[in-house]
């Protein structure tokens, strides 16, 4: 049978069967899970553009490996991001985790290159329901809880999804997964649905509440795949759908202010992603062949260089215990690799020149500029800023600098180096050189990154951003970290919704064991009464005289004669 | 374990990291991180700068929106802290954020000098 017949989704889902059956200790396990990245990427690599695998379900059509440009950088880069993701738990001798991996990574590749919205809806559940195990694999309590909220959503996510694909087939007779206009019920529901994985804007909390509760390998290979995909869906059904550009510019503002003041640094991260998946929202919103490449663009890079953060800040989880700004500081001393690769992806994300941030997102913002979105514009510039604040500086800074905690845990283990040091050179690579990143793009590009005006302008946003954080911290203004949480719209599920149907459940009860006592008192005065007037003791009974029956049955007697004298 | 004077770094990219944390360096880096964006404010005058809007054609724009920008951010994210900072366990057992992480899958071992 030729590979290419095989979609590309089910090499991961037989790589997760061939662990069962390998034995738990050893490098086999592992290895498979660095072959089938290899294996599917090589696949996606040399597959023609084209539709290639057909089947049929309950008289639908189904498009198994719809391969296009778009479809396919997308497969290039989640096929890496699991091998990275691989490597860097090679530790890792949990099967829970080995097999939710290969899972999660098939369906999510899966779903890319869905030719139909149904085939979408399976891998689309498939990676809710593989993603969970993840986090649920800390085996804590709390990770339990946070794990069940986290399903509930991603699998609300997916039953909308099938609703609108529902009514769209109604609608159309169609279940092909192209682009859509927003207008019918069916098409909003897609959206939505598509816009719970993408964490919009209040449909975004799960993200923050779930991915710093997984492990600390879970994280990172939570981090690529389903908000990543979430793009991609977006980027597919709803390219140039203005609204988007609007949800995306919040998207980009909000979660700046959380991060800053987030002591968790996975939290802080989870903001920051947030953030980043705006700045792709806003390029689908655009639509034009530019916004579009730089949608996929950042996609990409922010899939590596999101990766190697959460591999760093992973790397001290996994020396140290925690990964509290308020805990850490000062482990550069004994943890430089792993200081120089968060450096690496910090700057990434900060679209320093030279770093892969600064090819990709220069495109979005340029085309926001060529439109002539000057609001927009302006609030993704100032966006830039608040991501060199929490990811530029405060992860590396508060991690490795700062204030030194006096923990001096052992470098990361050598096969989390090598994950970092790949992942960075990537990062770098793509910096220096994006052409050959370009020209995987979707559309043709005529893009240079690199003029003197843009190279000033960026750096001087940077560097002047920089020096407000240098005065700030020495005027003491800098807010410092400290041990607590934040709100976020998580607590109306969290804590106002379930207070108020503790409170209702009060209130109810309450007022109801007013009313029945109410209603039985009443009653009881009632027995009590008739009882008192009509009881054995009572007046009416003293004064009935014994032969009473004897009349009322001769009344009856006499009205029975009447009655069937006159019929 | 604390913080030894005679600790030695435990190799040069630490001795690298260790020249930021000196004492007095983080004055020094700050006065040449000042002196750098003055030189980037002036490089604005050397070259004909073009952009999608007017206003980008202002010298030394994207520092001063830039500055203040970060500035205004830091500002509102401290009031805003105010507002919706809450104790570590005040979702209780329901979240990760006031338990350990569970010692078994890490590996939690010191450097040894």
């Amino acid at each position: 049978m030729s590979i290419e017949l095989i979609p590309t989704a089910f090499l991961f889902f037989a790589g997760a069967a061939l662990l069962t059956v390998l034995p738990k200790d050893g490098p086999l396990r592992p290895l498979v899970l660095l072959f089938v990245p290899i294996l599917a990427g090589l696949q996606i690599w040399f597959l023609p553009e084209g539709n290639h695998i057909q089947a049929s379900l309950l008289g639908l059509d189904l498009e198994l490996n719809r391969v296009d440009k778009l479809s396919r950088v997308f497969g290039l880069i989640f096929s890496l991001a699991a091998f990275l993701g691989g490597l860097y738990a090679w530790h890792v001798r949990d099967s829970v985790q080995q097999i939710a991996s290969l899972f999660y990574a098939g369906s999510a590749i899966g779903a890319v290159f869905a030719g139909d919205l149904v085939t979408l809806f399976f891998y689309w559940e498939g990676t809710a329901i593989a993603s969970v195990f993840l986090i649920w694999a800390r085996r804590t309590i709390g990770a339990y809880y946070t794990g069940m909220r986290y399903l509930i959503i991603q699998i609300g996510s997916g039953v909308i999804l099938i609703a609108g694909v529902v009514l769209l087939y109604r609608e159309t007779g169609s279940i092909a997964f192209e682009k859509m206009t927003l207008g019918s019920l069916a098409t909003w529901l897609i959206l939505l649905s598509f816009g719970i994985k993408a964490a919009f804007p209040l449909l975004h909390n799960w993200l923050q509440d779930g991915y710093p509760a997984a492990t600390v390998t879970g994280t990172v290979i939570l981090s690529t795949f389903t908000t990543k995909l979430a793009i991609y869906a977006l980027a597919r059904g709803f390219p140039g759908t203005e609204i988007l550009i609007y949800v995306g510019t919040i998207m980009t503002l909000f979660p700046i202010f959380f991060a800053e003041i987030e002591n968790d640094l996975r939290r802080v991260l989870a903001y920051s992603l947030n953030n980043q998946l705006g700045f792709m929202v806003v390029g689908i919103g655009i639509g034009s062949e530019m916004a579009l490449n730089g949608t996929v663009a950042h996609a990409f890079a922010h899939i590596l260089y999101k990766g190697l953060l959460f591999m760093s800040v992973g790397a001290v989880l996994f020396r140290t215990g925690t990964s509290k700004a308020s805990e850490l500081g000062g482990l550069y001393r004994t943890m430089p690799k792993t200081a120089l690769f968060c450096i690496i992806g910090a700057a990434s994300i900060s679209s320093f020149p030279l770093f892969s941030g600064f090819v990709t997102k220069s495109l979005v913002l340029d085309a926001a500029g060529k439109e002539q979105y000057v609001v927009i514009w302006a609030a993704l510039v100032f966006a830039s800023a608040g991501v060199l604040s929490h990811s530029g500086i405060k992860i590396p800074y508060f991690t490795f600098f700062a204030h030194d905690s006096g923990k001096r845990p052992a470098e990361a283990p050598p096969h989390m180096l090598w994950a970092m040091g790949i992942t960075a050179s990537l990062c770098i690579a793509i910096g220096v050189y994006p052409d050959p990143l370009y020209a995987l793009l979707p559309y043709e590009v005529e893009y240079r990154p690199y003029t003197i005006n843009h190279v000033v302008a960026q750096l001087q946003l940077l560097f002047f951003a920089l020096l407000a954080f240098g005065v700030l911290m020495r005027t003491g203004i800098h807010p410092p970290e400290i041990r607590a949480v934040n709100l976020d719209t998580d607590v109306v599920y969290r804590k106002f919704t379930p207070s108020v149907i503790v409170l209702s459940m009060r209130g109810l009860n309450v007022i109801w064991s007013a009313l029945a006592n109410r209603v039985q008192l009443r009653l009881s005065q009632i027995i009590k009464n008739l009882y008192d007037s009509h009881g054995p003791e009572g007046r009416i009974a003293q004064v009935w005289p014994t032969g009473s029956m004897v009349l009322w049955i001769a009344l009856l007697l006499g009205v029975t004669l009447i009655v069937s004298f006159v019929t | 374990m604390s913080d030894q004077p005679d600790e030695k770094p435990i190799n040069a990219l630490a001795a690298l990291f260790g020249l930021v944390d000196r004492p007095g360096a983080a004055t020094r880096i700050f006065y040449a991180l000042a002196a750098l964006c003055a030189f980037l404010f002036l490089l604005d005058f050397t070259y004909k700068k073009y952009g999608y809007f007017e206003f980008e054609a202002l010298p030394g724009i994207y520092g001063i929106y830039g500055f203040v920008m970060f500035t205004v951010l830091i500002l509102v994210a401290k009031a805003l802290r105010v507002l919706i900072k809450r104790h570590e366990d005040y979702y209780g057992e329901k979240s990760i954020d006031a338990e350990e992480y569970p010692r078994d899958q890490l590996e939690r071992i010191e450097h040894e000098y």
